[in-house]
């Protein structure tokens, strides 16, 4: 109890963050290896070896799951609380409710895994969790948002910082979309089997509504919150422009809800809503755009800095991989570019620019500044950051180099007519044809698997020289 | 609910988005460069994270 | 004062976020549930048979919409390889939906009647066999695991509960004879349900092995219907444009 007394005193809750930040790593180890096996399932089908559990259509999910929940969430609750206690000055409203979030989301993230392993799935993209799981998340979601809000409203500081707006925003939007993509009938108390509650071209609708706003605010919208802090933290210099921070969160929350149905291109829903979603997703550049720059040209006037601080040179390779991929995003959107794209790897490769090289990256640089600063210590190694990055950006290159090769390939060879009006080549040829390139992927992620790695072990180290006791 | 079916029609969703979007896009717009006094204020909080070191 | 002030600024905050990211949904989701223009006019399509049921919900649970679509679009070429473009109409059975993202192997949603039940059989346990090429795992446990059809008729009342015309009354079975014919009916029937499957796995003998009731049995019943509820013959080429 001691201890506990102890803690209480401590100006910050920094004890649920360390948790966090340790489940972040060891979930992205988890999950990228899962990846990096389901990508050389691919390659060379006889690593599926037979067994029901741990075949490509069981893993993916896995693989999925506890990259985006168990790495992506990890590192949001251990950030969101870091950040709304710093810029608040003010601790966690409650220690329960923090180490309730803690334990639920690990809870969350075991069992999703497992179920998935078992085959219990809801079919539905990253939300194939079944329905006792997703009433376990609705509950912790409640007490994360109600921790934030009442963190928030305990605050000394008169403003609310720009960072905390993206993290509510994500957590409001994360609780919306979950709700209504998850409404489902169980078969019955004691069976983990559900139906869903819509069917067809509503459910589609309401599917990739989440799915899209799952990457925009879960992958993006929270992100960015992480980046208004560590990059500028980092630099030592405040953020090129604060109203361009918040012109760009309105225009950004109000605009990636229209565009979910820009995956459903040429399906059977109506025209409407496609000509819709890819209006508003070409419009989503701009506020897409505006974080970026906003977040690039905080350097200014340092752009040394890229040379000689590695974590520095993560924050801003993330940032330019960030607009990269939101650039083609909206480019995919368009109709005749989808018309080719959509089923390829294409899609595949823009999901992973984004989240290895937007996500993953402003994660990691994200880490290097905070964990040190948990355990008041310094980095153990500046060396083992250095090559982690170089890992990290090879492995991203070859990833979507392959898939945009792969993608194209494949898009092109479905469409391909020979001088006859027949179909050029039969539907296998294509999938031959990328075998090489799932190779040259699997390798890839490899590449990106040992960054991590490597970044567990640096931190490991870390940790162990560093201390809890506050200075 | 018959009156959602009159958003259902492109030609009538089209010029409501933009306006709601476009109107609220320039109230922004305003509330953040219109005066130079809150533009000030607004950008002296951009030095909030590298404050907190200090408390 | 200044304290109340600052509190009421995270509820604005907050309801303003609320209103910026539910504007977008509403607009483009809600009408889908109000306009009957969304699904096709068209007959033939009828919810699953108590077997091909159990074969869906094997297909999800194995997660083959990860690497197949059902879901053919409007292009030539895909008219070529696959079929007629699909209609909203005939997943609008469908719990959930199973239209898929990725085609890492072929469009299935008009796979049914393509290729025997032998060929369907051996693909799944060894597709390489017949497919040198093929990148998909080996489903061998598919034709050895005893098809579970104990709580069919649960799955079939969670279905019901969400919108699909099961019947439980005579009342109700008789109002799908005059929807779907009596053929189909007798299978929406609840109460018959185990009765049904077994009779329909007999009669199609799916993983051709007449003395034993596998979990291919199911998933090739289910296969095999894919696609085939419409007769295309029916309707001019014209016909379904008017609804997209």
């Amino acid at each position: 109890m001691t201890t506990a007394s102890i803690k209480n005193t401590e100006q910050y809750n920094y004890d649920v963050i360390r948790k966090f930040a340790i489940m972040t790593l060891v979930w992205g180890v988890v999950g990228m290896l899962a990846g990096v096996y389901i990508a050389s399932e691919l390659a060379f089908p006889v690593l599926n070896f037979d067994n029901p559990y741990i075949t490509f259509g069981r893993l993916r999910p896995v693989h999925t799951g506890t990259v985006i929940f168990g790495f992506g969430g990890s590192a949001l609750f251990a950030t969101s609380y870091y950040i709304v206690q710093r810029t608040c000055q003010a601790r966690l409203f409650s220690n329960g409710l923090a180490s309730f979030t803690f334990w639920g989301w690990q809870a969350i993230i075991v069992l999703a895994a497992l179920g998935n392993v078992m085959g219990y799935s809801q079919g539905r993209e990253y939300a194939e969790m079944e329905w006792p799981i997703d009433l376990l998340i609705e509950v912790v979601w409640i007490a994360y948002l109600v921790l934030f809000v009442a963190t928030l409203m305990k605050r000394k500081q008169p403003h609310i910082y720009v960072a905390n707006w993206f993290y509510l925003a994500f957590i409001l939007a994360t609780a919306l979309l979950h709700t209504f993509n998850n409404l489902a009938v169980p078969v019955s108390l004691f069976s983990m089997k559900s139906y869903s509650l819509f069917s067809g071209a509503q459910d589609a609708m309401t599917q990739w509504w989440y799915g899209h706003n799952a990457v925009g605010f879960f992958l993006t919208a929270a992100f960015l919150g992480m980046m208004y802090y560590f990059v500028p933290k980092q630099a030592g210099r405040p953020i090129y422009s604060y109203r361009l921070s918040v012109l760009h969160f309105w225009a950004l929350v109000f605009l990636y809800m229209w565009a979910g149905a820009h995956h459903l291109h040429w399906t059977a829903i109506p025209d409407w809503t496609s000509t819709l979603a890819a209006t508003f997703s070409i419009m989503l550049l701009l506020p897409s755009w505006g974080g970026m720059v906003n977040g690039i040209l905080t350097l200014s006037g340092a752009w040394d800095k890229m040379r000689t601080d590695p974590i520095i040179r993560f924050l801003i390779v993330s940032l330019s991989f960030y607009g990269m991929s939101t650039f083609e995003g909206p480019i995919m959107s368009l109709k005749d570019v989808n018309a080719l794209s959509h089923y390829t790897d294409w899609t595949i490769g823009h999901v992973h620019s984004g989240a290895l090289g937007w996500v993953a990256m402003v994660t990691f640089g994200s880490f290097y500044h905070m964990v040190p600063k948990l355990w008041n210590t310094q980095m153990y190694s500046n060396r083992l950051i250095n090559i982690h990055f170089w890992l990290a950006t090879i492995g991203i290159l070859l990833y979507i180099t392959a898939m945009w090769i792969s993608g194209i390939m494949a898009g092109l060879m479905w469409r391909a007519f020979d001088d006859f009006g027949n179909l050029q080549y039969a539907f296998i040829e294509a999938v031959a044809a990328a075998h090489n390139l799932y190779v040259m992927r699997a390798v890839g992620g490899l590449f990106f698997l040992s960054g991590i790695v490597l970044m567990s072990y640096n931190m490991y180290k870390t940790i162990k020289s560093g201390t809890t006791e506050q200075a | 609910m018959e009156w959602l079916m009159w958003f259902t029609k492109f030609e009538n969703t089209k010029p409501v988005s933009l306006v709601i979007f476009f109107g609220l896009f320039c109230g922004v717009l305003v509330y953040l460069y219109g005066s130079k006094q809150r533009g000030q204020q607004l950008e002296s909080f951009k030095n909030i994270p590298l404050q907190d070191d200090d408390i | 004062m200044k304290h109340d002030n600052i509190e009421r600024n995270v509820g604005i905050l907050i309801i303003l976020t609320m209103l910026a990211i539910s504007a977008g949904g509403l607009v483009e989701i809600v009408p889908l549930f109000f306009i009957k223009e969304t699904v096709e006019k068209v007959e033939g399509v009828h919810p699953y048979s108590p077997l091909e049921i159990r074969g869906r919900d094997i297909y999800i649970r194995e997660g083959c919409y990860l690497c197949h679509s059902q879901m053919i679009r409007p292009f030539r070429d895909e008219a070529l390889r696959y079929g007629h473009y699909s209609l909203a109409a005939e997943s609008k059975y469908d719990h959930p939906f199973q239209w898929g993202s990725k085609r890492t192997g072929p469009d299935l949603a008009r796979v049914g009647g393509k290729y025997s039940n032998d060929w369907h059989t051996q693909h799944l346990t060894a597709p390489r066999s017949l497919v040198p090429q093929s990148v998909m795992p080996n489903y061998p446990w598919l034709v050895k695991t005893d098809l579970d059809y104990s709580d069919i008729q649960g799955r079939m009342k969670a279905l019901r509960a969400t919108g699909v015309p099961y019947s439980i009354s005579q009342a109700e079975f008789d109002k799908n004879v005059k929807e779907f014919g009596a053929d189909v009916a007798k299978n929406l029937h609840i109460p018959d349900a185990e009765k049904n499957l077994l009779a329909q796995a007999q009669a199609g003998n799916y993983d051709t092995n007449p003395d034993k009731l596998t979990e291919t049995d199911a998933l090739v019943a289910y296969l095999q219907l894919l696609g085939t509820m419409v007769d295309f013959k029916k309707y001019d080429d014209d016909y379904f444009g008017k609804f997209r």
